[in-house]
């Protein structure tokens, strides 16, 4: 608790500085991620994360010591020199387009790994923080390095809202774009270059292995809550910067921890609660909605029973003859009664139950619409009579007015369905 | 069959595309006159598809080339709107309807600039003209076809344009905005622009076309309705693929570097 107050008071301004960072890197990675996601290239980002390594490693040789611009330097040309390949590849050869990613990913990470061993050999004693490179030190951002990588987070968020036109064109229609005379090709270059910067500004707190994790994740979570590309990007970027943010401080309180699996396991857990509890699209929300669709259609078949009762010249039924008409649903029919007696659309009197006006007006709407939709099948699909009854039971249910409106012009207002039954009416007696 | 008229708005000569070295459309060589409505025809794989892509300069051609107002494209682009396929992008793209018709205002405006007040009315004028001004703030995933269809056309409108280009613009239309979109593109050939349109029904084109474009890896025709469209060329276009052409294709598929590029 004590740590808790001290990280989240922010006193400490090197706290202050590393949750700056977390942040603008959070939000950067995030919204660039979002385009890349909605583009399809999700492992384009895994590639680049893994191939910056290597680059890294030369940085570091170079400079003899952990000095961020040489380091992000290296990190951005061999990450920038993975992704030119890749697409030289794509253009040039015929192999498919994972396969190509996939291994422009190991190659590169594996020559990284080795250079990083040669490194480790060398016994050069700045090696120590080398090693956070692979799963990422928040807590190791200095003042220095942040001025480079929140200075480069800044860059990117600023480009991506300039270029925010551009490079929608670029994910929905690039064909579009180039026809009225739009450097598509150089748009794309620019995007590559922002997504490569974007992981070059991870590599300290996340790491080059889950880099990827925080370009793709927060806009994928974030789908499920909305179809606007505007709040899609701001909710990408709370998301990724509230796992940062909590990643950091488990980073804090535990002195050993690595960031990057933390912000990652932040992140699953709020892409968890999005893939479950996000209204319409998460499972649970579609999960009522069935539940709800399922009771109408009980509640519908129990309407269509009575009705064809009258038919049969009976006033009502007997309770006992709806249960049995149900077999094993007898609890959804004593649910769908109780619904159907507050909506007045039938009376019970003892156990007998009877449709009442409006009953009757909306059980023969189904009916209706059950038989419209059989004649319909028949006469214009030419499907036998005995074939047309699955569709109609399921379609009965969804069937909107327009649609009843037009099946009874296109077909004429006809009296009979392919049964040979009374396609009932409202104005019909009873 | 084909007829070349003077002063054309359109000139293609002795086009020839290929996919990776498969050559899917052959020599074709033609021109078309200005305010007319013109239809392209050809079945599936025929190339259509390719013919206005080349045109636009999306696909490279092996051989071959354009001509647009007897300038190059780049010289006349602003004056040419393009309606691609419904089926070429994800309606899963979180946009607006009024967005995506924005981007026909896009061109005129350039780089960097964000469309303001009079790109919007602009595009709203264009949604309605295609009876979707309720629609503008609707998501484009939850258009039908037809609807989405129609933002496209939308979008091209918004362009202002002198010749237009258009693949596949019906399909999935229902009849009633079929003849509605009609009456709209015949308007717009009245006041003088140029609509090239790829169509997929020859019963329906035969009622609003001027002039048809006869389409199948080769042109089988090009001129006035009167002269093309007749059991004869509609037969050479829909009588299944010309087996050598198809042949000679994969011929050149199999080589290692493809002959006809120059
Ligand atoms: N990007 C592509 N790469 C390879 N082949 C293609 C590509 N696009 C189209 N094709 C092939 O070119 C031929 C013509 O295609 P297209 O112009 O789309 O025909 P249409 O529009 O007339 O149906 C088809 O056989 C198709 O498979
Ligand atoms: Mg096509």
């Amino acid at each position: 608790m004590e740590d808790f107050l001290y990280f989240f008071t922010f006193q400490d301004p090197s706290i202050v500085f590393v949750v700056i960072g977390i942040i603008l890197l959070g939000v950067g990675s995030a919204y660039v991620g979002t385009y890349s996601f909605l583009d399809k290239k999700a492992l384009l980002g895994d590639a680049i994360s893994h191939a910056i390594l290597p680059g890294i490693c030369l940085g570091f040789m170079l400079a003899g010591e952990k000095n961020p611009l040489f380091i992000v330097s290296g990190a951005f040309i061999s990450g920038a020199l993975a992704t030119f390949l890749s697409s030289w590849l794509n253009k040039n050869t015929r192999l498919s387009e994972d396969a190509i990613i996939a291994s422009i990913l190991s190659i590169f990470f594996g020559f990284g790994i080795v250079l990083l061993t040669i490194i480790q050999k060398s016994g050069n004693p700045e090696m120590a923080g080398l090693n956070q490179f692979i799963f990422g030190n928040a807590i190791a951002i200095q003042e220095s390095d942040l001025y480079i990588y929140g200075g480069l987070a800044v860059f990117i968020i600023l480009c991506l809202t300039i270029f925010q036109k551009e490079f929608s064109l670029l994910v929905f229609n690039p064909d579009y774009g180039r026809a009225i005379g739009f450097p598509m090709g150089m748009i794309r270059v620019i995007f590559n270059i922002l997504m490569i910067l974007s992981v070059v500004i991870g590599i300290q707190a996340i790491g080059v292995v889950l880099m990827a994790a925080l370009l793709i994740t927060p806009g994928a979570a974030a789908r499920f809550w909305t179809d606007r590309l505007g709040v899609l990007v701001i909710l990408a970027g709370v998301f990724s910067a509230v796992s940062g943010v909590l990643g950091t401080y488990i980073s804090f309180v535990i002195p050993q921890m690595p960031t990057g699996p933390w912000v990652v396991v932040f992140l699953s857990i709020l892409a968890l609660i999005s893939f479950l509890f996000a209204p319409k699209k998460g499972v649970l929300s579609r999960y009522i909605s069935r539940r709800i669709y399922l009771k109408k259609t009980h509640r519908d078949h129990l309407l269509k029973l009575l009705y064809k009762g009258i038919e049969a010249d009976k006033s009502g039924l007997p309770i006992e003859e709806i249960y049995e008409a149900f077999p094993f649903q007898k609890k959804q029919s004593e649910q769908s009664i109780k619904n159907l007696a507050k909506d007045n659309f039938i009376t019970q009197n003892q156990s007998f139950i009877e449709l009442s006006i409006s009953g009757k007006s909306e059980a023969k709407r189904i009916v209706r619409l059950h038989r419209l939709w059989e004649l319909y099948l028949n006469e214009y699909m030419n499907i036998a009579p005995d074939h047309v009854h699955d569709t109609a039971e399921k379609l009965e249910h969804i069937l909107t007015p327009e649609m009843e409106e037009l099946l009874e012009s296109r077909l004429n207002f006809p009296k009979l369905d392919p049964h040979q039954e009374n396609i009932p009416r409202d104005h019909d007696e009873l | 069959m084909i007829t070349q008229v003077k002063s054309p708005i359109l000139e293609i000569h002795d086009l020839t595309v290929s996919y990776d070295q498969s050559p899917v459309l052959w020599n074709v060589d033609l021109s078309l006159p200005s305010g007319k409505l013109i239809g392209i025809l050809g079945p599936n794989g025929a190339g259509k598809s390719t013919l206005i892509k080349a045109i636009m300069g999306l696909v490279d051609p092996s051989g071959g080339y354009v001509k647009l107002f007897d300038k190059t494209l780049e010289e006349v682009r602003s004056r040419i709107s393009y309606v691609p396929q419904r089926e070429s992008v994800d309606w899963n793209f979180p946009a607006s309807v009024l967005d995506v018709v924005m981007m026909g205002t896009y061109g005129k405006l350039g780089l960097f600039k964000r469309p303001g007040k009079k790109e919007k009315e602009l595009s709203m004028e264009s949604l309605e003209k295609v009876g979707m001004h309720g629609f503008a703030n609707r998501q484009i995933s939850e258009l039908s076809g037809g609807q989405q269809q129609r933002v496209f056309i939308a979008r091209s409108l918004a362009q202002n344009a002198d010749l237009y280009l258009m693949d596949e613009p019906f399909a999935g239309v229902d009849m009633a905005t079929e003849t509605a979109i009609f009456e709209l593109l015949q308007e717009m050939t009245a006041a003088g622009k140029t609509v090239i349109v790829v169509h997929h029904d020859i019963y329906s084109a035969v009622n609003y076309f001027d002039w048809f474009i006869m389409l199948n890896l080769h042109l089988v025709a090009s001129g006035p309705k009167e002269t093309v469209m007749t059991e004869d060329l509609l037969r050479k276009t829909y009588g299944g693929k010309l087996n050598l052409l198809t042949k000679v294709s994969d011929l050149i598929r199999q080589k290692e570097f493809n002959p006809l590029k120059n």
